[in-house]
């Protein structure tokens, strides 16, 4: 079995150490850093997703993938940074303002990051003005999260204050959380809603190709 | 109390409230599906809630304070006049000290989520830390690190995760279990107390005496201990699961002997005064999906479940109440099959929680403590119109037979407008009575 379907199935099976060893054998034996990420990482993430949404695996089972890529990816981070590899994009997330549970937040941070994106983890209890900052540090994409009746409605002051910034064409936003629908999310002017971990990496794929196709950043103003 | 608060629990009735709940769960039609408003820990109301009701049902005069009685989701008293004027049936009776280990006792007045004026025990923290969140310490104890905080624009607590790093060459089961020992002879005796003072009240009581809940993610973070040892991060809880299966079996099969020891002490000083006991709230479901696995639930906590319900079943009267939010469909064979008596909190808003489905296919084996109303949408954002309809489908399709103790989807949180509230219990007066008025 090559190094990379190695790094797969360590990842898949939830095996930290041995992912760990494989990404470094695939550096050792000069496997590009791209590869490493679009056919190891990535490609082990998108089977992980798909057997959590076939009912194959649950959340611990996810999250012991999650970490396991993670640790793999920790890995590979010198060699991202040296040869300057492109991320899919740079997305900030956060548990909204008032609300302080973040497990899902975090499943699918790591997610998006086995994915290929750049995170931006802003943690739990985020305010309004702390996710404009993140656009002003460079975020394409805000993800909010919410588990509560009570925080959710505090999804939409994020959107208004994106909006009073000026900053709503430049970036996409995305929502997340046990109370949070689809109908919730047009509501309050976001640009899409995810169920779970796995659907949100789609989502936040075809939210950001949107914003690029319609060239929203260069629309923005300062 | 007020003409509006006679208006609600008008019908005459020759059954007392424990009777009324025992046919119930002996699967019978009695005079009126029975009503459960704060007997548990996820059966009650935030105290902002609770504030408004009684204001608008006429119990209190402007600024009236309500007692917090439960510090870590800030669940207001139901107390027997607000009781008498919904028709609550249920009464907890529980240990003496709350989830931070501390009593609830030396009332003192405090005021929060919008100037809702409140009483909280004397321990509890009411001067926020310069960035307005307030931190909770374990048994009061200032000198330990916090275990629990409250943000700012937050409704209740959440853990604060004192996580050691882990070494798994080393991980002992006892760091597990320092939160479950003996119950106290002090504790006993309060109980005793507490059942002996409703007992007269002739309604039914719902025991929460803690210990058998296996793996409950409010309290893997240890909020009344100092400085917890062992697994204490959810994360790294969830996963353990997966990763050291083994070390949560030894922590589990411990936890249920001593468990199974206390209630038997419990079940020699009260006897068969309960109606139900509380034995588990761990969460198995989220919004979506079970979040653990069948094959999880069948082989780390089905066979702990099984014993403690044939223990109680063996030993005492008492009926047995799992709790459990989410979508848990997929493990619902397993869960029955483990010998609950009750099922709480039935959230129908969850995938595959069909309410139709559930009766039809678990109604002759399990009865339906929840599924009232559901707490994420209807009741805070809906209409009183489809509140009323709401609860009549639902004292239609979980009534009919018996088997229901109606109970909101958890507890009513905060920002509920009071005009839901009235529709809610007004709907539920309507409603309640045998036969169950309607089509199928």
């Amino acid at each position: 079995m090559g190094t990379l379907e190695q790094l797969r199935d360590a990842i898949v099976e939830g095996q930290a150490a041995d992912a760990v060893a494989e990404m470094k054998r695939g550096l050792d034996e000069d496997i590009p850093v791209q590869t490493l990420l679009d056919d190891g990482l990535m490609v082990a993430m998108h089977r992980v997703g798909q057997l959590f949404e076939e009912g194959e695996i649950y959340v611990p089972e996810m999250l012991v993938s999650s970490h396991a890529m993670t640790a793999a990816l920790e890995v590979l981070r010198p060699s991202i940074v040296e040869q300057g590899v492109r991320s899919s994009g740079r997305v900030a997330i956060g548990t909204v303002k008032g609300d302080l549970h973040d497990i899902g937040k975090n499943l699918v941070a790591m997610m998006l990051q086995g994915s290929g994106f750049e995170i931006d983890d802003l943690g739990a209890d985020v305010y309004p003005e702390r996710f404009v900052q993140a656009i002003r540090d460079g975020a394409e994409v805000i993800g909010m999260s919410a588990l509560l009746t009570t925080t959710m409605t505090n999804m939409r002051e994020v959107v208004e204050a994106i909006g009073d910034a000026g900053l709503r064409d430049r970036v996409a936003i995305v929502v997340g959380g046990a109370p949070i629908t689809q109908v919730y999310a047009d509501e309050i002017g976001a640009d899409g809603y995810a169920r779970d971990a796995s659907k949100a990496v789609r989502l936040v794929q075809e939210v950001l190709g949107r914003l690029k196709a319609t060239d929203g950043r260069g629309a923005t103003t300062h | 109390m007020s003409s509006t608060a006679s208006a609600f629990h008008t019908t005459a009735s020759s059954l007392t409230s424990r009777q009324r709940v025992e046919l119930a769960l002996a699967h019978e039609e009695a005079d009126r599906v029975p009503l459960d408003l704060g007997g548990g820990l996820v059966t009650g109301m935030h105290v902002s809630s609770v504030y408004k009701l009684r204001q608008a049902l006429g119990l209190d005069s402007p600024g009236t304070p309500v007692k917090v009685v439960e510090p870590y989701q800030m669940l207001g008293e139901i107390g027997p006049d607000l009781m008498d004027a919904l028709g609550v049936d249920v009464v907890g009776v529980g240990r003496p000290t709350n989830a931070y280990g501390f009593r609830n006792d030396g009332w003192k007045p405090w005021s929060a989520f919008g100037g809702v004026p409140l009483l909280v025990p004397g321990e509890f923290p009411i001067d926020p830390e310069p960035n307005g969140e307030i931190l909770m310490y374990p048994c009061a104890d200032r000198s330990a690190p916090p275990c629990a905080r409250m943000p700012k624009a937050g409704f209740y607590f959440d853990a604060i995760v004192r996580q050691d790093p882990i070494d798994d060459e080393h991980l002992d089961v006892a760091d597990n279990l320092e939160e479950f020992g003996p119950t106290s002879d002090e504790a006993i005796d309060h109980i005793r107390a507490e059942v002996e003072r409703v007992l007269p009240t002739g309604r039914a009581i719902l025991g929460d005496f803690g210990g058998t809940g296996f793996g409950d993610i409010a309290f893997v973070p240890g909020p009344t201990l100092r400085h917890p040892k062992g697994i204490r991060d959810l994360e790294q809880w969830y996963m353990s699961y997966v990763t050291r299966p083994q070390y949560i079996y030894d922590v589990f099969d411990r936890q249920c002997e001593i468990g199974i020891a206390n209630l038997a002490r419990i079940h020699a000083a009260i006897g068969d005064a309960i109606t139900a006991v509380f034995v588990t709230g761990t969460d198995f479901g989220a919004q979506h999906a079970p979040l653990i696995s069948p094959k999880t639930y069948r082989t780390l906590f089905k066979p702990f479940h099984v014993r403690v319900n044939e223990w109680i079943h063996a030993n005492t009267g008492w009926k047995t109440f799992i709790h459990s939010c989410g979508s848990i469909w997929r493990l619902l064979d397993d869960i029955v099959g483990a010998g609950f008596d009750a099922l709480n909190p039935v959230q129908t808003s969850a995938a595959e929680m069909d309410p139709v489905r559930l009766k039809q296919t678990y109604g002759d084996r399990i009865s339906f403590w929840g599924g009232g109303i559901d707490t994420q949408r209807a009741l805070p954002f809906g209409t009183p119109e489809e509140i009323r309809a709401m609860v009549h489908e639902r004292m239609r399709i979980f009534g009919r037979g018996g088997g229901f103790v109606f109970n909101t989807i958890h507890n009513v949180q905060a920002g509920v407008p009071v005009e839901n509230l009235l529709a809610l219990y007004g709907a539920v007066d309507e409603f309640r009575p045998y036969p169950i008025a309607g089509g199928s």
